[in-house]
């Protein structure tokens, strides 16, 4: 296997009495999205500012390893975006974002030229003059993504970058986001919003009170959680879907019935022995959808803590 | 190079805020006050028909380096606590390190400070030249090198302690203990008289060798040593020497302190520490 470019071994963080991060450990490679989710003060954003230097961890290492360069923090190639918004206010779009290009770097000239190409990216060449405050909190999330991204870092922190977009603007910071992963940028994203998530992680790290509690590929994660579930619509009776092979919870409302399959029930034998009497409209079998992930993986927790 | 672009970014920044505009009309109003405050205390017994002494040449430099420090010092405060506010530090400290930051900052705030207050100075020296007979004979070649070595490290000392400051306070309302601290390099301006006529104390060759002291106090010896001691004799070239090394010195720890204290305070958004926190930041392992 190729050398990660993020290497992450069992740091931990204490702030006052509280264990922010507790011996996590996890690495993210060229080429791919690592999710890395948890509920509010699990201790994301923590991790995000030890990886990107702002903290030190108390105990652990973090390594990162570009083009055969090591070390503990290759700044220049790395790209940040926090999840609160920090940008000079009164300074114009342009001269914001070509200077911190220029922190990375780039030359000046360099700078602008590219961070003009990117304003024309995400929409945004009308107000290269206008001044940052004068934006809405949309633009003003695009025009940090850019601050990010404007250098072509090889290590790309990316904390809730959906926040504030509206669903067009979140659609096409997902196309940017893959593809800059598919120009072989490893990139690590922090985000509320699951479905987006499951569109574009590989692979997840799920931190619940500085602690791991999940961590692999997105696919296994949901195999191993992956009752199936079933949704359908239908005309006729479908009572009788609950006696079917493999059924282990059925509810019905008015033509609509979704159900969970037991675990390791196969879907196919499922769908074979649907009742010919029955007529389907619509059907989708499918994993529990992350978000269904979470919230049970959460919980138990909890529960198991309390 | 990335130190350049933070100085030429904080510097661009600086002058064209409207602070900047404001603070350069003030100025100028306190020199001219300060230049006829002076004139008229002195005044009186020397007659203005003879040209004024150097010290007070060298207490109008004081007074208006530090009122230029002091404003500035003012403003890099407002700012850091601002981008600790809007957190553009976060964004900052993952390009650059904060020794980085801070010096950009303290040296680009400082340009436009100093230029500020050379165009003030040249201004001042015209003012003046309508109340009293102001002649740059008067000044010697100690005055014109040593005068704008004390001017500039003064300065950077100045603003280097109130970034710092700056740095752990919560919000610009807040001010605390800390900002005391930026008080301190002033203490000497209130025993200007005391200096004036005894240059040559054993209390004030001391304290022209303590960092925060030595801008004003050495430049009040240069200015009034020949005068009382009726003659020629300057303060001995090792004095100023070893004042400026030690200047020199407590600019470059106070940078150091500055960048350490903005490592750290910087992000502890909430809350203003105690000087025993302080403390254990300082002694706090450096990352390898």
């Amino acid at each position: 296997m190729t050398q990660p470019v993020l290497e992450v071994t069992s740091i931990s963080k204490q702030f006052e009495s509280v264990r922010a991060v507790d011996g996590v450990s996890f690495d993210v490679g060229r080429g791919e999205i690592l999710g890395y989710l948890g509920p509010n003060g699990a201790g994301k954003t923590t991790s995000i500012r030890m990886i990107l230097g702002i903290f030190q961890p108390d105990e652990g290492e973090i390594r990162i390893h570009i083009d055969g360069h090591s070390g503990r923090l290759l700044k220049e190639r790395t790209g940040y975006l926090p999840e609160e918004r920090g940008l000079y206010a009164d300074a114009t779009v342009l001269d914001a974002l070509a200077y911190f290009a220029e922190l990375k770097g780039m030359r000046r000239a360099d700078a602008r030229q590219r961070v003009i190409q990117w304003l024309g990216r995400l929409d945004l060449l009308d107000w290269q003059n206008k001044k940052v405050e004068k934006l809405s909190k949309g633009m003003q999330q695009k025009v940090q993504f850019i601050a990010a991204v404007a250098h072509k870092p090889d290590l790309l922190v990316l904390d809730e970058p959906f926040s504030g977009l509206d669903p067009v603007h979140q659609d096409l910071m997902k196309d940017v986001i893959r593809e800059l992963r598919d120009g072989g940028a490893a990139i690590m994203l922090s985000a509320h919003q699951m479905n987006q998530v499951e569109e574009l992680c590989d692979r997840i790290f799920l931190i619940h009170h500085g602690r791991r509690v999940l961590y692999g590929r997105l696919d296994d994660i949901k195999a191993a959680h992956g009752e199936h579930v079933v949704r359908l619509r239908f005309e006729g009776t479908a009572e009788g879907l609950a006696n079917l092979p493999g059924v282990a919870e059925l509810s019905i409302q008015g033509d609509r019935a979704s159900l969970r399959l037991e675990r390791n029930a196969s879907p196919d034998v499922f769908v074979r022995s649907l009742p010919a009497a029955l007529t389907i409209r619509e059907i989708v079998v499918t994993r529990p959808p992350l978000h269904d992930i979470f919230v049970r993986t959460i919980g138990r927790e909890d529960n198991e803590a309390a | 190079m990335k130190l350049r672009s933070v100085i030429s970014w904080e510097f661009r920044h600086t002058i064209r805020s409207k602070q900047f505009l404001l603070l350069s009309l003030l100025i100028p109003a306190i020199a001219t006050i300060a230049i006829v405050v002076a004139s008229s205390a002195e005044g009186a017994s020397r007659a203005m028909a003879e040209p004024p002494p150097p010290f007070i040449i060298a207490l109008i430099l004081a007074m208006i380096l530090f009122m230029g420090a002091f404003l500035n010092g003012v403003m890099a405060l407002y700012g850091v606590v601002k981008e600790k506010q809007s957190r553009v530090v976060e964004l900052v400290l993952s390009s650059i390190s904060a020794r980085e930051m801070m010096a950009g900052k303290v040296i680009g705030l400082g340009i436009a400070g100093l230029l500020q207050v050379v165009v003030w100075v040249i201004a001042a020296y015209f003012v003046a030249r309508q109340f009293m007979p102001i002649s740059l004979a008067s000044l010697t070649l100690v005055h014109w090198i040593t005068y704008p070595i004390y001017f500039v490290l003064g300065y950077l000392l100045i603003a280097s302690l109130y970034a710092a400051v700056g740095a752990v306070m919560k919000d610009v309302q807040s001010g605390g203990a800390s900002s005391m601290v930026g008080l301190i390099p002033y203490l000497p301006i209130m025993f200007v008289a005391y200096i004036v006529e005894h240059p040559d104390a054993v209390l004030v060759r001391i304290a022209g060798f303590i960092p925060p002291f030595t801008p004003s106090v050495m430049m009040l010896r240069i200015g009034a040593v020949p005068l009382v001691s009726e003659g020629m004799r300057q303060v001995p070239a090792w004095e100023i020497g070893l004042s400026i090394v030690s200047l020199g010195l407590g600019v470059w720890l106070t940078m150091r302190f500055a960048a350490r204290i903005f490592e750290i305070g910087l992000l502890m958004y909430g809350k203003t520490p105690s000087p025993r926190e302080l403390w254990r930041w300082m002694r706090a392992k450096r990352a390898p």
